[in-house]
């Protein structure tokens, strides 16, 4: 895999800096705003809201295969160390389920929404509680590995090839 | 409160007494997870009103794909997701300052840039303004095209709007170029950079 990649760099990454985190953006705040559009839909009673919701969850779904992508490239490339190497198999695991997570609930909501698309089921809205918790978990394993073990930064890079990790 | 003896000494000294490893008083810093929302939201927004300003092009794609599409639910996306881009980047700039007053970035580092980590944190700090203030005004001339200027017209946006608000696209990308060069290179925040600083065995700091 390494032969196909360029050189890697002081981040040990084969280009600038971490995609992964970039990636996630659309991920993240695609599919928390596709819940609250849904919730703020129903409450205020504005059925157009459902429409942002839907367009919302779908490129979360499609996003989140490209996160998943970088996101295994570059956790091959992390050198995990102490806690942080279960805390990097929770977070992909979690990852690739929210994939498919993300995946059926887009499907089931083409099917509501071809339906009608003013109506929510509640049901969807209880799903859209579930993703929320799965969501919020996988971002505090992300987290975890970034802002406590720095994976990927700088003066760790350098203290794992120096042995110091 | 602060002992009263802390208060002859400087801001950070102040305050260490409440601050873990990563210097703050918690455990992972709020701004880069606000920050999730203020880029996702814009870029997505952006997108749906190019996507709905080019409808008549897409039609039979979207035909093709049996994905029942209007014009206006696309730029209802362009319109609410522009709307919760301005509520949320006041607190992700509210959380990048807090958390920049107790920056503690490692010295002796330039970055990929080749800028210093002052001159990066300056740019991120004031640029982070400048921007919340773009994505305000922009909010605004949206909300004024929406509602206003072009009510009756099915491409609710000019393509002046689209065209600023593509042009903005690198921009953001360079504003979170160096906020994460803050992160990555210059260890702000980070429990394991700061640790090493300290001269710390990562082995033992954190198992």
């Amino acid at each position: 895999m390494q032969g196909l990649l360029p050189p890697l760099n002081d981040h040990n990454l084969p280009w600038m800096d971490t995609i992964h985190p970039i990636v996630v953006h659309f991920v993240i705040a695609m599919a928390v705003i596709s819940v609250l559009f849904d919730v703020a839909g129903v409450v205020l009673r504005k059925p157009n809201l459902f429409e942002v919701s839907f367009w919302n969850l779908l490129v979360a779904t499609v996003a989140i295969f490209v996160a998943i992508i970088f996101g295994q490239v570059e956790a091959g490339l992390a050198q995990p160390y102490g806690g942080a190497s279960e805390i990097l198999n929770l977070h992909s695991t979690l990852g690739w389920s929210l994939a498919g997570v993300l995946a059926v609930l887009s499907g089931w909501r083409y099917v509501v929404r071809g339906r009608d698309p003013r109506q929510l089921p509640l049901p969807f809205l209880a799903a859209g509680g579930v993703l929320l918790v799965l969501v919020t978990i996988q971002v505090a394993l992300g987290n975890q590995l970034i802002w406590t073990y720095g994976l990927h930064t700088v003066p760790v890079v350098e203290a794992t090839r120096e042995g110091l990790v | 409160m602060a002992p009263e003896s802390l208060l002859a000494t400087t801001p950070i000294e102040q305050l260490a007494p409440y601050l873990g490893s990563n210097h703050l008083p918690y455990g992972v810093p709020i701004h880069p997870n606000l920050v999730h929302f203020t880029i996702g939201l814009f870029v997505i927004a952006i997108t749906f009103d190019v996507a709905a300003a080019l409808y008549p092009l897409e039609r039979r794609v979207f035909r093709f794909l049996a994905l029942p599409v209007t014009r206006a639910g696309l730029h209802d996306v362009g319109w609410y997701n522009l709307l919760a881009c301005a509520v949320v980047s006041f607190f992700t700039v509210a959380a990048g300052f807090f958390e920049m007053l107790l920056a503690d970035p490692l010295p002796g580092v330039q970055s990929a840039l080749g800028l210093g980590s002052a001159t990066t944190m300056v740019w991120h700090g004031v640029g982070g303004v400048l921007l919340l203030l773009v994505i305000v005004l922009m909010t605004v001339w949206r909300g004024y095209q929406r509602f206003v200027w072009r009510r009756e017209m099915g491409r609710q946006v000019q393509w002046l709007y689209l065209l600023i608000g593509l042009a903005l696209f690198p921009i953001f990308g360079l504003h979170g170029t160096l906020g994460a060069e803050l992160a990555a290179e210059f260890g702000v925040h980070i429990r394991a950079d700061q640790l090493l600083a300290a001269g710390a065995d990562l082995r033992e700091a954190l198992p």
